[in-house]
C-alpha cells in the first residue's frame, strides 16, 4: 500500500569532470564534444525521494525536460530512487526555454502523473545554468507550499504532515537550521548538503531491497518511461520555450581580469625592502575593487 | 530493539560465503561491512583456490555458490602454470612448479577482490533477503555487549541503533576489532604476520596472451625470490589477471623490523627487475608540458582536451586489445568491424601527436597500489577460533597458510565460514548457543579442516612434490646450508622417515631454518648466478613516487582521526616511519607524528597504536582490491 | 506602452534576527549608482524603493534611507517575524503592484502603472528562491547570481523577441553573471515579446545579486527619504508553514566574510604554540580569518586545548577535503602546495607564501613568494605594517 506520491525533476547536464568534458578556444563549453549526465544536485534531488520510498514505500515518479537523449538521466535516476513512472517532455518547441517557460511545462507534467502528488523534489540548481529558479517557479505554478535548503524530512502519514529542516545560509551570518511543519503537498529543493540517513538494521534492509529493484526496474526503464511532446502535454505553445521566455542570454564574453598564470616574485624574508615591498603588495591587494 | 538471528561482521569473502551458507540452510543472517561499499577495503594477491585434499574434505567456493560460480563469476584468469624464478641482477633461473600448484587442486583462478566481492555480495544479499537479513555497508560496529542474566547478544555500531543477535561471525580481517572489543584474543605478533604490497598494473588482454602465451582466459603464477626481496624472508609475485597483472611482494613482517625497507621500495624492486619490466611493458602516452605563455584558460581548455584524448585512447585500446569486448562493441553497432576500432585508435593517436605533442613511450600503466597484513596461520591461528557466541574465521582467526610458494587465504576463510555458517544452524536449531554446544563445535569442525592440517605439520606429499620440481638445483648449494634434516629430506631414499621426525620436532623448530634469508634469498641468488639465464631490459621502468600512488588512490576522509600513537618515541613506532606502505607517519623532532591523509588500513602500525578501522563508510576505497 | 507603466527600482531587503543581512545594503549602493545614472542619461526622476517585510522593524527603514534608499516600503506584521516563502512571495508581490504606492512615490499620478521596471534580491538562501517565486507572481524574467549591472538602449534583431526585425529596447537592465567555468560573463536580459504574435511585456526586469560584490554607499544621515507603512492582506492559506524552532550552528568559521585569510601547515613544527600566535598576529593586522591545511586539522603537533580546537579543526581546512575559498588576499605560511589544498585557494587574487624551502610546489601557485622561516619573517612583517600604518595616520 503506497499512499504518499512523491516526483522528483531532473536536469541532463554536461559532466564537467576532467576526461569528459570539452571546451572551445573561445572557453565556451563544447556541448556537442561533451558527455551529458544526470546533474549531481538532481541526483541529491533522487537520494531525497528514494528516502520516503525506504521509509514511506513512497510511489515515485521522475520527469525532466529536454531533448531525446534525456532518456538517459531518466534511467540514471531510476536507477536511484526506484521510481514507477518516467516522463520525458520533449518537443522542438520547448526549445531555449528559460526557467518560467521550463515550470510551465514541469508543472503541466506533474498534474499528468499517476495520482496526486504529496512531494516534488528538486535539486538546488543545475551545474550549467545554475540559477537554482526552477524549483520554487514550479512549486508556484503548482500551488504547493514551497521549502527551500531542506537537509532532513519526516512525514506523519496519518495527519498528511510533513516536518522538516532547513539550513539558511546568509552572507555575514552564521547557518540557521529551521524546523518547520506543512501539510502536504509541498515542494521541496533539497540542500546540497543532504544526507538521508537510515539509522536501524530494518531500514538499511529495505535500502537495500529496494536499490536492487531500482537496478531492475532501470535496466527495462523503457517500459515505464512516457514521453510527451507539446500537443500531448497540453501546454500552451505562448508559454513555453523561447516564446514564453522573459529573460534572454544576450551575449557571453571573457571576463577582462583573468587570472594570468602565477609567476611567483621571490623576495627574501630577512632584508627589510624586502619586507616593505611584501606589505604594500599586499595592502595594494586588498585595496583592489571588489569584482568576483 | 530489533533482533535478528546472527551478524557477520566484515563483507569479505569469508563473511560473504558464511552469509551465504547460512541462507543455503535457511537461516537469518545480517553482514555488516565498514566500507561504502562491500570490495571497497579488500586486497588479495591473488589467486582463489578449490581443493580436493586426499584425506578430508574442505567446502569450496562453488559448493557454496553453486554451478552458477563457475559460470557467472568475474574470474579472471584460469591458471594454469605456476613457475618460480631466482633472480641475480639480470640473471634469472625458472622453475617450473606447476605440479606443486596442481597439487590437491581442482583449480585456481586469479582474482580482483573488488570485483569479485561485489559479486559474491550479489549472490550472498539475494539468497540472505529471502531470510529477513541482507547486507548492510558502512557500517562500523563499536562495541559488543553480553546481558547474561537475560542472555541477550547486544551489537552496537556507530551509525545505526543497537540491535540484539544470536550468534556472530567475526569475519573482519586480520586486524580484526570484535577480536579486540571483545578480548578474545591479543592482537598478532609482528612475528605471526607478513606484510603484502603489491600494484595493479594494466595490459590489454591481447598482449597478455601473447607475451606470457597464453590461450583465452588462461592464467599463470609467476614467483620470485632472490635479489629482487632486498634481502627480506619472502618472495614476490606476478600473477596474470585478464587485463591487468597483479604485481608484489609479500615479506615476514619480523624480517621487514630487522631490515627495515618501504614497502613501496620492495614493490619497486620487482618492478625494476628485467624480466619483470619485460613482462609489464606497454605503449604509454607520456604528457608534455603544457606552454605556460599561454592565457590560463586556454591551459586548461588544452589540458582536458589531452586528457579526454588519452581516456578515450585507454578506453578503445582496452577493447581493441580483448577478443570478447570487440565483438561486443561491433554486435551493438557502435563500431562496423574490428579494423573501423583500430581506424579510430590510429587517429586518437595521430591527434595526440600531432595537434597535442603528446609523445608515445615504452613504459608500464600503474592503476592502483594496495597494501595488507597476512597473518601467518602456523604461527597464530586461534586453537580455540571462538569467544562466548562469537566464531572467528579466516584472517580474524589467523588462519592464513604460508608453506613455502604456497600462500592461500582465500579459500581457507571460505571454509571456516562454511563450518561457522554449520555450527551456528545448529545452534539455532536447537535454540543453544553456549560455548559447549556452539563454540566447541566449531572448534572441533576447524580443527578437523584439512588447512588446519597443514598449518600443523608438514605434508610430506607436498614436500616431494616441490623438492622433485627442484632437483636441477646442485646439491652442493642445499647442503652448505642446511641442516641435517634438510639434507636428509632431500634424499629421495629416506624422505618419509625425516618428514615423520620433522613433525615430530614441529613447525616451530623447523621454520627458523626453512624460512630464512638462506632460502629466500641466497640460495636463490647464487642458483640465478650459476644457473641463471640473462633477462635484457629495453627501457626504464619510470615508478611513480609514493605521493603518486596515494594520490591515486580514492579516500573518504574521516575527520576524526581513526589511530592513535601511544608512544611517539618507541623504536617500533620509528620503525614504522619507515614501513608504513603510504608514509603516513614522519619522524619530527625524535617524536613519531601520524597525519594519516593516505591510510590504507593495512595495520602494520596496530601492534603499538590504538588502532581501529575509521567510522562506516570511511577510509580507503580500492577499485581492484 | 512600457513608458507608463514600469517604473522604479525595488530592491527587497533582507533581514535575519532582526538585523540587516550585508547584501541589502550592497544592493542598495548599487541600486543607488544605477538609478542616479539613469535618471541623468534618461532625464528622468525614477526612484529607488526599498521593501521591507518583518516585525518590529525599529530604526531599519531609517538606515535604508541613509544607505541610498529614496523610498521604503515596509509591512510590520507579526507573522512576518520570519521568511516564510508563501508569504512573503504573496506581501512582496502585492506590493510590487499596488498603484497607491506607486501614487505616493511617483511625482505624479501614474494612472497606468502596473509593476516595477527594475526589482533586486540577494542571491543567498532567501533571496534566490524569493525572487524565483515573486517572478512567477509577476509574470516576469529573473536572472541570478548576477556581479555586474548596466542600463543601456539596445539594439537587437532576435526571432522571437522582433519577429527577426531589428528593434532597439531603451532602458534595458543588462545583467552580467559568471558562468560555470569562472571564465565568462554571461549576459542575460529580460525583453518584452515585441513579436506581434507572442506579444507580451516582461516587467519589472529583476536578478537576485551576489553577496560581497557590490559596495554600499556612504551612508549619509542627512538623506532624505520617505517611509510608507503598508498593511499586508494576509490569507490563511498562505500561512501553511509552522516554523517550530531556529538555531543557530555555530560555524566559527565564516571564510566568506573576510577579503584575506592566512592559513598555515607542517611548517609550524619547530615550535607549533609560538608560531600559531604569530600567525595570530598577523591575521589580526591584516583582518584575516585563518585556515589550516588538512594535515594540521588532523592535530599531529601537541598544542594547548584552546589552540587544538579553535585552529585543528576540519572547519578550518581550506582544500578538496575542506573549503574552497577566493580572497582578496591569500597568505600561505608554512604550507609546502600539496595539489589538494592548492584546490582550494588557487582563485585567490593575490597568493602570498613565507616558506624557507624555494623548491617547494608552493612557489607555481603564488605572486609572493618570501623565503624563510616563519619564526623570522612574521615579526618582520608585523612591524613593518604598524609603521606603516603610523605612517599613513600621520
Amino acid at each position: 500500500m503506497s499512499d504518499l506520491n512523491v516526483a522528483v525533476i531532473i536536469k541532463l547536464e554536461p559532466d564537467f569532470s576532467e576526461g569528459n568534458v570539452s571546451y572551445n578556444p573561445d572557453g565556451t563549453l563544447n556541448r556537442a564534444e561533451t558527455k551529458n549526465t544526470l546533474g549531481p544536485h538532481s541526483a541529491i534531488a533522487a537520494h531525497a525521494a528514494f528516502y520516503a520510498k525506504v521509509m514511506y514505500n513512497a510511489r515515485i515518479s521522475i520527469s525532466t525536460m529536454g531533448p531525446p537523449i534525456a532518456e538517459s538521466v531518466l534511467q540514471m535516476a531510476q536507477r536511484i530512487c526506484d521510481a514507477e513512472e518516467l516522463h520525458l517532455y520533449s518537443d522542438r518547441i520547448f526549445a531555449g526555454a528559460d526557467t518560467l517557460a521550463t515550470a510551465e511545462v514541469l508543472k503541466t507534467g506533474i498534474e499528468k502523473m499517476q495520482g496526486k502528488m504529496d512531494i516534488v523534489f528538486s535539486g538546488h540548481r543545475a551545474s550549467d545554468g545554475e540559477t537554482g529558479q526552477t524549483g520554487p517557479q514550479t512549486a508556484w505554478k503548482l500551488g504547493f507550499t514551497f521549502l527551500g535548503n531542506v537537509i532532513d524530512y519526516k512525514i506523519d502519514r496519518e495527519n498528511r504532515i510533513i516536518r522538516a529542516k532547513r539550513l539558511v545560509r546568509l552572507q555575514g551570518f552564521s547557518d540557521v537550521v529551521e524546523e518547520i511543519e506543512a501539510p502536504l503537498p509541498v515542494f521541496i529543493s533539497i540542500d546540497p548538503s543532504y544526507k538521508p540517513l537510515f539509522n536501524t538494521v530494518s531500514q538499511r534492509l529495505d535500502f537495500e531491497k529496494f536499490q536492487k529493484e531500482a537496478r531492475i526496474r532501470a535496466e527495462n526503464y523503457k517500459q515505464y518511461l512516457k514521453v510527451f511532446n507539446a500537443q500531448q502535454l497540453g501546454v500552451d505553445p505562448k508559454y513555453v520555450g523561447l516564446p514564453g521566455s522573459p529573460t534572454i542570454v544576450y551575449k557571453v564574453e571573457r571576463i577582462p581580469k583573468g587570472k594570468a598564470t602565477r609567476q611567483a616574485e621571490v623576495l627574501d624574508g630577512s632584508n627589510s625592502e624586502h619586507i616593505r615591498k611584501a606589505i604594500l603588495k599586499m595592502k595594494e591587494a586588498l585595496a583592489a575593487m571588489v569584482v568576483k | 530493539m530489533e533482533k535478528y538471528d546472527v551478524v557477520i561482521i566484515g563483507g569479505g569473502s569469508a563473511g560473504l560465503a558464511a552469509l551465504k551458507q547460512l541462507s543455503n540452510l535457511g537461516k537469518q543472517a545480517v553482514l555488516l561491512e565498514g566500507g561504502n561499499k562491500i570490495g571497497s577495503k579488500n586486497v588479495s594477491g591473488g589467486i582463489l583456490y578449490s581443493k580436493k585434499p586426499k584425506k578430508g574434505h574442505v567446502h569450496n567456493v562453488e559448493d557454496i555458490y553453486g554451478d552458477i560460480f563457475l559460470r557467472e563469476a568475474p574470474l579472471e584468469r584460469k591458471i594454469t602454470k605456476y613457475i618460480l624464478h631466482s633472480t641475480s641482477k639480470d640473471k634469472v633461473y625458472s622453475m617450473d612448479l606447476t605440479v606443486a600448484h596442481e597439487y590437491e587442486s581442482n583449480f585456481g583462478y586469479s582474482v580482483l577482490m573488488s570485483k569479485l566481492n561485489a559479486w559474491f555480495a550479489d549472490q550472498a544479499a539475494e539468497s540472505a533477503q529471502k531470510f529477513g537479513g541482507g547486507i548492510i555497508s558502512g557500517v562500523h560496529v563499536s562495541t559488543i555487549e553480553w546481558d547474561e542474566q537475560k542472555n541477550k547478544t547486544i551489537v552496537r555500531t556507530d551509525e545505526l541503533e543497537e540491535f540484539e543477535v544470536k550468534a556472530i561471525i567475526a569475519a573482519d580481517g586480520v586486524n580484526s576489532e570484535v577480536a579486540q572489543i571483545s578480548g578474545a584474543r591479543k592482537k598478532f605478533l609482528p612475528s605471526q604476520l607478513y606484510q603484502g604490497v603489491k600494484v595493479v598494473v594494466k595490459l590489454p588482454e591481447d598482449v597478455i596472451n601473447e607475451r606470457f602465451n597464453l590461450g583465452t582466459k588462461e592464467g599463470v603464477a609467476h614467483l620470485f625470490a632472490g635479489d629482487v626481496t632486498l634481502n627480506h624472508i619472502g618472495g614476490g609475485f606476478l600473477y596474470t589477471n585478464l587485463d591487468t597483472l597483479s604485481v608484489g611482494a609479500v615479506y615476514h613482517f619480523d624480517s621487514l623490523l630487522a631490515n627495515p625497507v618501504e614497502p613501496y621500495t620492495l614493490v619497486d624492486a620487482m618492478l625494476k627487475n628485467p624480466m619483470i619490466s619485460e613482462f609489464i611493458k606497454d605503449e604509454v602516452p607520456s604528457r608534455g608540458k603544457i606552454d605556460k605563455s599561454l592565457p590560463q584558460e586556454e591551459q586548461l581548455r588544452i589540458r582536458f582536451a589531452i586528457t579526454k584524448l588519452i581516456k578515450s585512447w585507454y578506453e578503445l585500446r582496452e577493447s581493441y586489445f580483448s577478443q570478447s569486448k570487440r565483438d561486443e562493441l561491433v554486435k551493438n553497432g557502435k563500431y562496423q568491424s574490428a579494423d573501423e576500432l583500430k581506424e579510430k585508435l590510429d587517429s586518437i593517436h595521430e591527434q595526440l601527436t600531432k595537434k597535442y605533442g603528446v609523445g608515445f613511450v615504452t613504459d608500464y600503466v600503474e592503476a592502483e597500489y594496495s597494501a595488507k597484513l597476512i597473518p601467518d596461520g602456523k604461527r597464530c591461528r586461534m586453537l580455540k577460533p571462538y569467544y562466548k557466541n562469537i566464531l572467528f574465521v579466516g584472517d580474524a582467526a589467523g588462519r592464513g597458510i604460508f608453506v613455502g610458494p604456497r600462500i592461500e587465504g582465500l579459500n581457507v576463510g571460505i571454509d571456516d565460514a562454511a563450518r561457522a555458517a554449520n555450527s551456528i544452524a545448529r545452534a539455532i536449531d536447537k535454540n543453544n548457543f553456549s560455548s559447549n554446544y556452539l563454540g566447541e563445535y566449531y572448534s572441533s569442525s576447524i580443527e578437523e579442516s584439512p588447512y588446519t592440517k597443514d598449518m600443523k605439520q608438514i605434508d610430506k606429499d607436498y614436500l616431494k612434490i616441490f623438492l622433485d620440481a627442484t632437483k636441477e638445483v646442485p646439491k652442493d648449494i642445499i647442503s652448505t646450508r642446511y641442516g641435517t634434516i634438510l639434507k636428509l629430506i632431500s634424499s629421495d631414499t629416506i624422505r618419509s622417515v625425516a618428514v615423520k621426525f620433522a613433525n615430530i620436532l614441529g613447525y616451530e623448530r623447523l621454520l627458523p631454518m626453512v624460512e630464512s634469508v638462506d632460502t629466500y634469498v641466497k640460495v636463490p641468488i647464487e642458483i640465478a648466478e650459476r644457473l641463471g639465464k640473462k633477462v635484457s631490459k629495453t627501457y626504464e621502468p619510470n615508478i611513480p613516487s609514493i605521493s603518486d600512488r596515494v594520490a591515486k588512490l580514492k579516500f573518504n576522509d574521516d575527520s576524526n582521526s581513526h589511530i592513535k600513537v601511544l608512544d611517539p618515541q618507541s623504536e617500533f613506532m620509528k620503525k614504522l616511519v619507515i614501513l608504513c606502505p603510504t608514509q603516513c607517519y614522519s619522524l619530527e623532532n625524535d617524536q613519531v607524528l601520524l597525519q594519516h591523509e593516505g591510510c590504507v588500513e593495512c595495520g602494520t602500525c596496530s601492534q603499538e597504536t590504538d588502532w581501529n578501522h575509521p567510522r562506516g563508510e570511511k577510509g580507503i576505497v580500492y577499485q581492484y582490491g | 506602452m512600457t513608458e507608463d507603466n514600469y517604473h522604479h527600482l525595488y530592491v527587497v531587503i533582507e533581514l535575519e534576527d532582526s538585523k540587516l543581512v550585508p547584501v541589502s545594503l550592497e544592493m542598495l549602493g548599487e541600486a543607488r549608482r544605477l538609478v542616479n545614472s539613469f535618471n541623468k542619461k534618461y532625464n528622468l526622476d525614477e526612484k529607488v524603493v526599498a521593501v521591507l517585510l518583518g516585525y518590529e522593524l525599529k530604526e531599519i527603514p531609517q538606515i535604508l534611507i541613509e544607505h541610498g534608499a529614496d523610498f521604503v516600503v515596509y509591512a510590520d506584521h507579526p507573522e512576518l517575524i520570519t521568511y516564510r516563502n508563501n508569504i512573503y512571495t504573496k506581501v512582496i508581490s502585492q506590493i510590487a503592484q499596488d498603484k497607491d504606492i506607486a501614487k505616493i512615490i511617483s511625482s505624479e499620478d501614474l494612472k497606468n502603472f502596473k509593476k516595477p521596471r527594475y526589482m533586486f534580491f540577494g542571491a543567498d538562501s532567501i533571496g534566490r528562491h524569493l525572487s524565483s517565486t515573486v517572478l512567477v507572481e509577476l509574470e516576469s524574467g529573473l536572472a541570478s547570481d548576477i556581479n555586474k549591472l548596466e542600463i543601456n538602449d539596445i539594439k537587437l534583431t532576435h526571432q522571437h523577441k522582433t519577429d527577426g526585425k531589428e528593434l532597439t529596447y531603451e532602458k534595458t537592465l543588462e545583467m552580467y553573471r559568471p558562468d560555470f567555468s569562472g571564465f565568462l560573463w554571461t549576459t542575460i536580459l529580460c525583453l518584452d515579446n515585441k513579436n506581434p504574435s507572442i506579444e507580451r511585456q516582461y516587467h519589472p526586469q529583476s536578478c537576485s545579486i551576489i553577496p560581497g560584490v557590490f559596495e554600499p554607499i556612504e551612508p549619509d544621515k542627512k538623506r532624505k527619504g520617505q517611509v510608507i507603512e503598508y498593511t499586508p492582506k494576509i490569507d490563511q492559506q498562505d500561512l501553511k508553514v509552522t516554523v517550530l524552532s531556529r538555531q543557530v550552528i555555530k560555524s566559527e568559521v565564516d571564510f566568506d566574510r573576510y577579503r584575506a585569510v592566512v592559513s598555515f601547515g607542517r611548517g609550524i613544527k619547530d615550535a607549533p604554540e609560538e608560531n600559531i600566535r604569530l600567525i595570530e598576529q598577523l591575521a589580526k593586522l591584516l583582518n584575516a580569518e585563518i585556515g589550516v591545511s588538512l594535515p594540521i586539522s588532523k592535530k599531529p603537533f601537541s598544542v594547548n586545548q584552546n589552540l587544538s580546537s579553535k585552529y585543528m579543526i576540519s572547519a578550518r581546512v581550506i582544500g578538496t577535503s575542506g573549503r574552497k575559498i577566493n580572497p582578496m588576499l591569500y597568505v600561505a605560511v608554512g604550507i609546502s602546495g600539496a595539489m589538494q589544498h592548492v584546490a582550494g585557494m588557487k582563485d585567490s587574487e593575490f597568493v602570498v607564501a613565507i616558506n624557507p624551502d624555494e623548491n617547494s610546489p608552493i612557489k607555481d601557485e603564488c605572486d609572493l613568494f618570501i623565503k624563510g622561516r616563519m619564526e623570522d619573517v612574521i615579526p618582520k612583517l608585523v612591524e613593518e605594517i604598524k609603521k606603516q600604518s603610523l605612517l599613513a595616520q600621520a
